[in-house]
């Protein structure tokens, strides 16, 4: 942690990122109580106020149904945070450990699970989601969990990688020559010293999350009236998005930031955690 | 290798099949059905077979080219599919093809200008194309280039009136071939006109991969001894790349083009559906909001083995791309 915050200082683009991204979560937990349109969160209907332009009173403009989309966009923060995080959390937990498994145990067992986690990667990316959360009902959740069968495959690979670069490098051969149990080097050098490059990968999946997830709302799955996930908003205003570009625009840009700074924060991670590049 | 992944696509698909919600037996039957009625759908549905054997029949049913009846149109999926599918392969095709000849470029020259603005502005443009959500960015180009500016129309593959009036020689569903085999400019450029805006979409995501990926490989080659040597014989960095050196990054480049594709693949859902393209994409869409599932597992059924086929191709294209593999 406090590794991070030291490479959080070096890297303007992550610190902006950071802020952005805390503004988001902060004011999309905050707009119920600022707002003064916060009964738009819950479904109410203004249809003398509706398809309004953008203006002092409604910065975002209102939707066909007179919602304030400020509000609304707003909001959606929050689903959006909260897919990030469940669908990555998911991927990891599942992924991660079948990784180290293999990598760790190799023969066999290495070879079953990196045979049965290949074949989810040759499905092309959206269409396993779809199908999955389909067959769990299509909510929300069951998205979800869609994505993240579909992408715990990339762990496994990268957890496995990992562990066996470890595995078989001097220092833990050493302590292995030194009487250490299997449980140890496990626990004391492969585990920590593979950790991060599952996390870079882990903040750049949480921005496809997002983008993943609003992608699946827009044609029907996922996320449903009346809660305010971007994608969702971005659907709603199909019929009138094209006289009333404001329905449409909002949302969608802060999907674009919200994923781009998850990407950069991947990003300057991986450069600060890769010995080869130098850090000032 | 390629068959073993195919028959693993298989297997899942028919387990998630099996999964589906819904009873088939209530959707074949209709409503107030009796007894009896029940008994002979079970029976002509194959349900009443054990597991094992329903995934025996379902193998040598998609040998057969069956894969049953769309429950919303009540026509062979088979037939559903093949009619849509030159639609949606044409779009793909086109937006990969876009893809490689703008992204490749791009990605070498911000190689070679590395911590200029011009790599910088690169740079930029790969992000974005990786953070853009698809189905936004398309309707956004509705906006701008239909509804202010009237460039481009709305949605479709080409006006009617224009096909009406249009004598092809052959007709393998690819438009923009027949027509341009056949000689017919006003479709050809009308069904150009058309796609525009959905290839754009398409490729926007792509665009940012393939700038990254040739980038970050020419950079891996610049490092190496035989660049270096390259250039003490006073070829310039620009002559280097474009002489030999662009060759190091085709192995990596088309890997993830292989990737992409699933990528495209998945985004016909979004792009299709929004530009009303009259594809696969489309169709799923169509499947997914009805509930029509049969449809949904053959339309992923052509969609996996497409995207492992194409994959298997690239890795037949090593042989010719890499030297070392000879």
């Amino acid at each position: 942690m406090k590794n991070f915050f030291i490479f959080a200082k070096h890297k303007n683009t992550t610190t902006v990122s950071i802020l952005f991204l805390s503004t988001i979560i902060l004011l999309a937990i905050l707009i119920p109580f600022l707002s003064p349109y916060s009964d738009d969160l819950i479904g109410a209907v203004h249809l003398e106020i509706n398809n309004q332009a953008p203006s002092l009173s409604h910065f975002f403009g209102t939707d066909a149904a007179g919602r304030d989309m400020f509000t609304l966009t707003l909001r959606g923060g929050l689903v959006s945070i909260r897919v990030a995080i469940g669908v990555v959390l998911m991927s990891v937990v599942l992924g991660a450990p079948l990784g180290f498994i293999a990598g760790v145990s190799g023969k066999k067992l290495d070879e079953i699970i990196m045979r049965i986690s290949d074949a989810f990667l040759s499905f092309p990316p959206l269409v396993l989601p779809i199908v999955i959360a389909i067959a769990l009902g299509g909510s929300l959740n069951s998205v979800m969990i869609g994505i993240a069968i579909s992408w715990f495959p990339w762990y496994v690979r990268i957890a496995r990688a990992q562990a066996m670069i470890i595995k078989s490098s001097d220092y833990v051969l050493i302590s292995k020559s030194m009487g250490a149990s299997l449980f140890h080097i496990v626990k004391k050098h492969i585990l920590p010293n593979s950790i991060s490059p599952v996390i870079v990968q882990a903040s750049i999946d949480a921005g496809y999350a997002i983008l993943t997830v609003a992608g699946l709302s827009f044609i029907g799955l996922g996320a449903e009236p009346p809660s305010s996930e971007w994608g969702l908003l971005i659907t709603a205003s199909r019929a009138q998005f094209l006289y009333h570009w404001w329905v449409i625009v909002f949302p969608g840009l802060f999907i674009l930031f919200t994923v781009l700074s998850f990407n950069i924060i991947g990003d300057d991670l991986r450069d600060y955690l890769n010995p080869k590049i130098e850090n000032n | 290798m390629m068959a073993g992944v195919i028959f693993v696509v298989v297997t899942i698909t028919f387990f998630i099949a099996h999964w589906l919600p819904g009873d088939p037996t209530a959707l074949w039957v209709g409503s107030h059905p009796t007894e009896e009625q029940l008994e002979v759908a079970r029976k002509t549905l194959g349900l009443e077979e054990s597991l094992g054997k329903q995934y025996i029949n379902y193998i040598s049913n998609i040998f057969h080219g069956d894969l049953g009846t769309s429950l919303r149109t009540k026509q062979p999926i088979t037939m559903e599919l093949s009619s849509r599918f030159s639609a949606t392969f044409e779009l793909v095709s086109v937006s990969m093809l876009l893809s490689i000849l703008i992204a490749f470029p791009l990605g070498l020259i911000a190689a070679l200008k590395n911590n200029t603005s011009i790599d910088l502005i690169i740079r930029g443009l790969g992000y974005a194309g990786l953070a853009i959500p698809v189905f936004w960015l398309g309707m956004i180009l509705q906006i701008v280039f239909f509804a202010w500016l009237g460039w481009f129309p709305l949605q479709g593959r080409f006006s009617t009136d224009i096909y009406m009036n249009t004598d092809l020689i052959i007709n393998t569903g690819f438009i923009l071939f027949d027509t341009f085999v056949s000689g017919e400019w006003a479709l050809f450029i009308n069904a150009v006109h058309y796609i525009s805006l959905p290839v754009i979409t398409m490729s926007v995501a792509v665009v940012g991969i393939v700038i990254r990926i040739s980038k970050s490989s020419l950079m891996d080659t610049m490092k190496e001894p035989f660049f270096t040597t390259l250039l003490s014989f006073g070829f310039s960095p620009q002559k280097a790349v474009t002489s030999s050196a662009y060759k190091n990054t085709l192995v990596p480049v088309s890997t993830i083009v292989g990737l992409s594709y699933g990528m495209m693949l998945g985004g016909t859902f979004l792009i299709e559906s929004i530009f009303d393209w009259p594809g696969l994409g489309q169709f799923g869409v169509l499947s997914i909001l009805t509930g029509d599932f049969p449809a949904i597992v053959g339309l992923t059924l052509i969609y996996s083995i497409s995207y492992v086929l194409i994959n298997f191709l690239i890795d037949m294209l090593y042989l010719i791309i890499d030297p070392r593999t000879i």
